[in-house]
């Protein structure tokens, strides 16, 4: 779990990055690191309620279910990334470039299903 | 802050002003507006997000940090007239900060500034008024019926207080009718028309409103089907088809040809309200992928303003069908789904392009 947490940590490090998370599917937060102004519960709780409404339309559609999901706002940025049981949120600024983020992203997400798999 | 800490921060500022000069770019306007923002100097960070939109109009980074310069004044603007109210309450003031709040979108310090207005100046409807436009500004982004019945609550009250108060009748009568209660916003439509008789805009919204079809008037009930179905009974007099639309759509057309056209591009489409246009391989009006769209499109949407970051403007939701990416501004929508490897930079610049083009046409033709 600290592994897990430890990653969570380290990608908030990163440039532009204002929160990151790891949720599961029905919305409970396992680990997170989020800025001050962010609330863990109202971020758990939006962020499934987007992951699973996408989730539900594509299903419906036949179409399988999402890997990623990127959202550019006004004032900031969010990416989910599928983790199959769970998944990872990253909450960006609004200045941040999550193509250049993406490495450090993906690197994260990597570290965290491999510590799922060991857990 | 330690002062090391500042002549390190103004050392950085003048290499940032210096690289603006001398390397002009958005990145290099937004780094030096940025640093101006976290040291709450945003007069200067607009005078730079300003200066950099004369160079580079069409840079949506520039734009935005125009947009969180100027919240940040209009914040330090609310603060100063917060200040003003404790030394001197007067309606005048407490209405000047309320408008700026329901600006900022900050629904907590608006409703405490309305709740001390109305208990300073309990007969002046000026409160209600505004709680109820800040009610329907909800109700219209989420279409959620509690909003809706607030926002009528607030209205009728600022009616009843008011009886001559054509801005509170008339947010009212639009609502009404809005949702289906066309009889009830006649009622209110009428009273306006013998407070100005005059008033051609509002002969023309009665000529529309008179065709509409009457839903009853039980409100809560009307408004709980506007939440169950997502959408209004009837579409507001600026989205009623105008005759000159028709080139405006011509060009969208066009333009989704043009996106549809794009290696790895299958399907896309430009909705508008009830309305799609579609190109690709679309079978019919319940193709799936036009589903999600509508659907992600509306939660993230929600997402964003829920979580406090704004209009949730392009959205990417990756998977084994390989990529739907959707551009919405205001109420047009564009996107597409493409094949993984699709350049989603360029299919992006492709969607804001029809979706830009469209509002501007319809900005157009409401002048």
């Amino acid at each position: 779990m600290s592994k897990i947490h430890d990653a969570v940590v380290e990608l908030r490090r990163a440039p532009g990055v204002r929160g990151a998370a790891v949720l599961t599917n029905d919305g409970l937060m396992a680990a997170s690191s989020l800025d001050d102004a962010l609330v863990a519960d109202v971020v758990a709780g939006l962020s499934s309620f987007l992951l699973m409404t996408a989730n539900k339309s594509l299903g419906e559609g036949s179409m399988g279910t999402c890997t990623q999901l990127t959202v550019h706002a006004t004032h900031g940025k969010a990416v989910f990334l599928d983790l199959t049981d769970s998944f990872l949120v990253v909450l960006f600024d609004q200045f941040a470039d999550i193509a250049g983020a993406q490495k450090q992203v993906q690197d994260a997400a990597s570290r965290i299903r491999r510590a799922s798999r060991l857990a | 802050m330690h002062l090391i800490q500042r002549m390190k921060i103004w050392k950085e500022l003048r290499r940032l002003e210096l690289r603006a000069r001398e390397q002009p770019s958005p990145s290099t306007f937004v780094d030096l507006g940025q640093v101006y923002i976290n040291l709450d100097l945003h007069d200067k960070a607009e005078r730079i997000a300003e200066d950099g939109l004369a160079l580079f109009p069409k840079a949506p980074e520039l734009r935005q940090l125009l947009d969180c310069a100027r919240r940040g004044l209009r914040g330090k603007q609310a603060a100063e007239l917060r200040a003003k109210l404790t030394r001197s309450p007067n309606a005048a003031t407490y209405r000047e900060l309320a408008k700026l709040q329901i600006e900022l979108g900050d629904q907590a310090a608006l409703h405490t500034t309305c709740q001390e207005w109305s208990l300073r100046f309990p007969d002046d409807p000026g409160c209600w008024l505004v709680l109820g436009q800040a009610r329907l500004v909800g109700f219209y982004r989420d279409l959620a019926a509690r909003e809706g019945q607030e926002a009528v609550r607030c209205l009728q009250r600022a009616v009843a207080m008011a009886p001559g108060d054509a801005q509170a009748r008339r947010l009212l009568g639009d609502l009404l009718y809005r949702i289906g209660a066309v009889n009830g916003a006649m009622e209110h439509l009428h009273k306006l028309q013998e407070i100005d008789p005059q008033d051609t805009e509002l002969q023309t919204l009665l000529a529309h409103v008179q065709g509409l079809a009457d839903r009853g008037d039980d409100i809560d009930g009307l408004l709980e089907d506007v939440e169950a179905h997502g959408s209004l009974a009837h579409p507001s007099l600026a989205a009623v088809p105008k005759p000159q639309g028709d080139e405006a759509m011509a060009r969208v057309r066009d333009g989704l040809a043009h996106v549809a056209d794009l290696a790895g591009v299958r399907k896309a489409t430009f909705i508008r309200g009830s309305k799609a246009l579609v190109k690709g391989a679309i079978r019919d009006g319940r193709d799936p992928f036009l589903r999600v769209v509508r659907v992600v499109a509306k939660a993230a949407h929600r997402f964003a303003r829920r979580l406090d970051i704004g209009s949730a403007n392009k959205t990417v939701v990756d998977g084994a069908f390989g990529h739907v990416c959707i551009c919405v501004y205001g109420e047009a929508l564009a996107a597409v789904q493409c094949d993984e490897g699709t350049d989603l930079t360029q299919v992006m610049a492709e969607l804001q392009e029809i979706v830009a083009g469209a509002l501007h046409a319809a900005e157009g033709s409401g002048k």
